[in-house]
């Protein structure tokens, strides 16, 4: 019970920050720095494919909702969910993620986190500027875009969990 | 039956996820194009009260650019009026001659929300369908032209700004008047392009680049920008020219939005023509 409290108040502060904060930074260069696959992230493991696709796509139109982009944000954090328990499967640890509850970086370790996270984070942005700029002849701003988005967000994920997931376990 | 039952059974989460993605992509592509459902942009009324508590904060960190800009085009107003003038030319009076019906009114708007790194970029205004805007019309600011309104809700309305794929706004070379469609190619929210002028038309650099006023939708003479550089296409008879938008799309606060008082006559007028015209898609 209190882990949906905990999780739906989670998802309300990714949107507002992604919406409010985020897509108003004003880096340049093509950056375009997305949190919210971290929420997917963060969700609890024992939760089916199914459940974790429509959690997904409800946060995708929430942000879309909020920022005019018509569905592309949906579209990429399902491509998100729908790979994580392929990703999850992919890196397990060799006794499995019986004891764990929350994926972050203390509990799973920072060379899962990088290779796991990683690996979705560039899956979920490439899509989500494949979809953006859909046309083959500018691949190369597509490539930059990617380039230089994911590790942003990526460091972005880093430091939101170092700032908020270590608080919450000396809370504990 | 069991059969079918098994295989969705088998596949559910694969089919789950396929139709969320048909839902999320067709939403994408089509709305683009034809928007239907307000709730899920940002005219929508919720959606647009967000966003409207978030510009009330932020707007004052822009106060002081804001109010210079507006000091600068009351200056500029100022010295259009009649008793600033010395003698009066008629190249001053495009627009809005009062000896004439009056061709063009403004509705002054405030932009609570913006894009200028996406592929297509959006913003939102606080005024709608109630203070009489509608698909189609026409925005500008002080600084130049902004873009053209995409959705109306009854009190907010979404533009598609310059720095989108399908803009195609007529614009022309002030000095020469040669005219061609504007572009923007995604890269940079300060640079554009003009596509469809002929390469043995003499274009000078740093030339103003106005809005020609062609389909209504802006009066003539709008800055656009300024032209930065001039290429050659290799193939074709024509000039790659890249302007420098005059607009910067990073720190825009008021806008203007135009409504032609002649656009239906306009209209009616132009659809007489027989096709193959290069007419602006919205």
């Amino acid at each position: 019970m209190g882990g949906i409290i905990l999780h739906s108040v989670r998802f309300i502060l990714f949107v507002l920050f992604q919406v409010l904060v985020l897509n108003h930074l004003e880096i340049g260069w093509g950056v375009y720095p997305m949190l919210y696959p971290l929420f997917i992230l963060l969700l609890p493991f024992e939760m089916a494919t199914v459940p974790l696709l429509l959690v997904a796509f409800a946060m995708g139109l929430c942000i879309d909702a909020l920022s005019n982009t018509f569905g592309l944000h949906a579209s990429s954090a399902l491509i998100f969910a729908y790979f994580r328990p392929v990703i999850f499967k992919l890196f397990a640890p060799r006794d499995g993620y019986e004891n764990t509850e929350e994926s972050n970086i203390y509990t799973m370790g920072t060379r899962w986190f990088i290779y796991a996270f990683g690996l979705l984070l560039l899956i979920h942005h490439t899509w989500f500027f494949l979809i953006e700029i859909f046309k083959l002849n500018e691949i190369l701003l597509l490539l930059r875009k990617i380039g230089l988005s994911v590790p942003f967000s990526f460091l972005l994920s880093l430091f939101v969990q170092f700032i908020f997931s270590s608080k919450k376990k000396s809370e504990r | 039956m069991r059969n079918l039952i098994a295989f969705f059974q088998r596949f559910r989460i694969f089919l789950v996820f396929a139709l969320l993605q048909v839902v999320a992509l067709s939403m994408y592509f089509t709305y683009s194009d034809f928007p239907r459902i307000q709730m899920l942009t940002t005219a929508g009324s919720i959606n647009a009260e967000i966003l409207t508590i978030r510009n009330d904060v932020t707007k004052h960190f822009n106060l002081e650019e804001t109010n210079k800009q507006l000091q600068w085009e009351n200056k500029r107003l100022r010295e259009k009026l009649k008793n600033s003038l010395y003698k009066e030319d008629k190249g001053f009076i495009t627009v809005d001659d009062t000896l004439f019906r009056q061709n063009y009114s403004y509705i002054p708007a405030t932009v609570i929300n913006s894009t200028f790194d996406k592929r297509d970029n959006y913003m939102t205004i606080d005024i709608g369908r109630n203070h009489g805007i509608k698909r189609g019309d026409g925005v500008f600011s002080s600084r130049g032209v902004v873009g053209i309104v995409h959705l109306v809700s009854d009190n907010y309305a979404v533009v598609k700004t310059v720095l989108s794929k399908n803009i195609n706004i007529d614009v022309m070379v002030e000095k020469g008047g040669s005219f061609g469609l504007l572009k923007w190619s995604g890269l940079d929210a300060k640079r554009g392009s003009i596509s469809g002028i002929s390469n043995d038309m003499r274009i000078k650099k740093w030339s103003r680049v106005v809005t020609r006023g062609g389909s209504g939708i802006f009066p003539r003479g709008i800055l656009v920008g300024r032209v930065e550089k001039k290429g050659y296409i290799e193939g074709k008879p024509l000039w790659d020219i890249t302007v420098r938008f005059s607009e910067d799309f990073r720190s825009i606060q008021h806008v203007y939005v135009v409504k032609n008082l002649m656009q239906e006559e306009l209209d009616s007028l132009q659809q007489q023509i027989p096709e193959d015209s290069e007419e602006p898609e919205l």
